[in-house]
């Protein structure tokens, strides 16, 4: 293994260890936050089959962010893309009446279409406009969000409850409450979507290692203008990852929607479109690697949500400082592994 | 006559609301503009705003003084991008990642500050109403951008700046570290965004409430590249970005014009307006060439 590559499993553990010790200034003890943030999804298979919704959201985050970035494109659009997908699953599942499978299917292809319609937005004016892509990309989560909220609150209002949220879908698409995973782990959240996350990273790895098109994504990333001079087309290229990155932000809402709440509710999502960049640099954009960091995250961000019952001044807001100084201490950490390789170049 | 009186009203309000909202944004946009003009990329103003919203609140109510408040916002935040420059600057982490990173790490840091402090991860206490509350931001508003516009077209240290961001090489052909340009102008943009977080909590509002700067570190980046890196026309873009958001408010609070068109419907427009801008009008202006 390249000494390169342990770098970021040393920037994890060095963030675990600095999130800790931050502790102390919150007159908490360091090892007893460690043991709940590393260990309290072992707690049943309820917490453990959270842990694994958890992983399954930030797996699809994850490549959401790193297909783009191959191609040197720094996508955060996903926040909004799977807000507006979640939104679009819950209405077709509220206001389709269909048998389990015409339903089903409905709901999957419109949901998955709109996720990659909304991303494709971003490489569309990317290439015809010359717009960058982060302006474009934050622009559309406020529209979404905005549009989403609309359509919610003002249309399929949950008239049984008071939070902003879609009803429940049909009986007939929640065909995921009896899913053989969700039963194993005692009815949370975690549902089948955990398995095909898996299988579409070892698809990715497996394209990206066999087929030419992968390898033009990743040159286009290293070098757009020597890929111009091949005769690669830019169009090609970006609506391909970006169609991508909206085809796993969709299967967020799709996670969601059909695998774990069976409606939309406003803000239900943690930031998965941001903790997706930490995941995918955690993995360094590698797609088996994703399911690995994925799981990290996620077991952090489940354990830090018990802060609250389990201490008295860390509340599960800690979640996002350990997860801010991993993304720190493992950016940074490439510097500390590669100092004496540049020395001796330089 | 009273129709006259009446338009006249709306349009003063919408005028002054304008101003009033536009401020933290303007402020904010100006402070991102030289560390995006230096070269480094800044997605981390949302955690500079809030840092210094949470800050200048707090000072406020414990010490009683608004100007402890204005002062501790600008420092923590300059804390902040001392932490930002140590991991860009020094580590070569890349810096759009560690802004998301510092956005997370703000957004969780201070409910367990205020936990501590206040026994509270939402809102601040409430600050007392001072006389000279409007004091304040007009004169931050007046020097930040005075300094920051002399700063960057009339001395030599913005030259450097904008060629630390434009072509470094040409900077330490001078004998000028490029880096420490880089630095100084993100320090400087976070003091000044700092300001803007201290208007936020307490001229908009009297206590800092959870995530209350509501994106506009991301409007104000989307403000710096939609004018194309020029300082005059971010502050332009900025009040445009304040006029949506004081006519939202004034639809809102308009029955007639709320019937009509739905709140969330008005909160889109700035948004929906710059990607049309950016539809309709190709962009001819440059990123800096070294930003990263």
């Amino acid at each position: 293994m390249k000494r390169e590559n342990l770098a970021p499993w040393f920037g994890f553990l060095f963030g675990l260890f600095l999130a800790c010790s931050l502790a102390l200034f919150f007159k908490e003890s360091p090892v007893h936050v460690l043991k709940i943030v590393t260990t309290s999804f072992l707690n049943s298979k309820y917490d453990f089959g959270l842990t694994l919704f958890y992983t399954t959201c930030l797996i699809f985050a994850g490549l959401s962010f790193a297909i783009p970035m191959k191609a040197g494109l720094f996508h955060i659009g996903s926040e909004g893309q799977l807000t507006i997908s979640a939104t679009i699953a819950a209405i077709i599942g509220v206001s389709f009446n269909a048998n389990t499978f015409t339903g089903l299917a409905a709901i999957f292809i419109i949901t998955i279409l709109t996720g990659m319609l909304s991303a494709l937005i971003i490489a569309l004016l990317k290439f015809y406009r010359k717009a960058h892509e982060v302006v474009v990309a934050i622009m559309l989560n406020f529209v979404f969000a905005a549009l989403s909220t609309w359509v919610t609150v003002n249309h399929f209002q949950n008239t049984a409850s008071q939070n902003p949220e879609t009803g429940l879908i049909l009986d007939a698409y929640q065909i995921f409450k009896n899913d053989p995973i969700k039963n194993y782990f005692e009815q949370s959240p975690v549902s089948s979507f955990f398995v095909l996350a898996i299988i579409f990273c070892i698809l990715l790895r497996w394209l990206e290692s066999k087929t030419l098109f992968f390898q033009v994504i990743k040159s286009y990333g290293a070098n757009p203008a020597a890929n111009k001079r091949f005769g690669f087309s830019e169009l090609k290229i970006l609506t391909s990852v970006m169609l991508m990155a909206g085809f796993f932000s969709a299967f967020i809402g799709l996670t969601e929607v059909l695998g774990n709440s069976f409606q939309y509710k406003i803000g239900f999502s943690p930031s998965y479109g941001f903790l997706g960049i930490a995941v995918a640099l955690l993995a360094r954009q590698n797609f088996i690697g994703l399911i690995g960091s994925s799981f990290l995250i996620a077991l952090l961000h489940k354990g830090a949500s018990d802060l609250d019952l389990e201490t008295q001044f860390l509340t599960r807001d800690f979640s996002r400082v350990l997860q801010a100084l991993i993304i720190f201490s493992v950016a940074a950490s490439y510097y500390v592994f590669t100092y004496r390789k540049r020395k001796e170049s330089n | 006559m009273s129709e006259m009186n009446f338009s006249d009203s709306i349009f003063v309000l919408l005028l002054f609301s304008t101003f009033r909202l536009s401020l933290p944004l303007v402020l904010t946009a100006v402070g991102g503009y030289f560390s995006e003009k230096s070269g480094v990329a800044q997605i981390g103003l949302e955690a500079f705003l809030l840092i210094g919203a949470f800050t200048a609140s707090s000072v406020t109510y414990l010490s009683g003084s608004l100007f402890y408040g204005y002062i501790s916002a600008a420092l923590a935040s300059l804390l902040m991008a001392q932490l930002f420059c140590f991991l860009v600057l020094k580590l070569r982490a890349n810096a759009i990642v560690i802004g998301t990173g510092l956005n997370l790490f703000v957004i969780g840091l201070i409910p367990l500050i205020g936990k501590v402090l206040f026994d509270s991860t939402g809102s601040t206490p409430t600050i007392p109403t001072f006389d000279n509350t409007l004091i304040y931001p007009m004169v931050t508003l007046v020097l930040a951008l005075g300094l920051s516009y002399y700063l960057s077209e009339k001395t030599i240290w913005g030259l450097q700046v904008k060629f630390a961001g434009e072509k470094q090489d040409a900077l330490s052909a001078i004998g000028v570290n490029f880096d420490t340009r880089r630095w100084q102008a993100v320090s400087y943009g976070a003091f000044v965004t700092g300001l803007a977080g201290a208007i936020l909590s307490t001229y908009l509002s009297s206590s800092y409430s959870p995530l209350m700067s509501a994106g506009r570190g991301y409007i104000a980046l989307a403000a710096i590249i939609f004018a194309g890196w020029d300082l005059r026309r971010t502050i332009l873009i900025s009040l445009f970005f304040g006029f949506f958001e004081a006519l939202q408010i004034q639809a809102q609070s308009n029955q007639a014009v709320s019937s009509l068109i739905p709140g969330e419907f008005i909160q889109m427009i700035p948004y929906l307006i710059t990607l049309l801008a950016l539809l309709f009008f190709k962009s001819k202006r440059q990123a800096p060439k070294e930003l990263k």
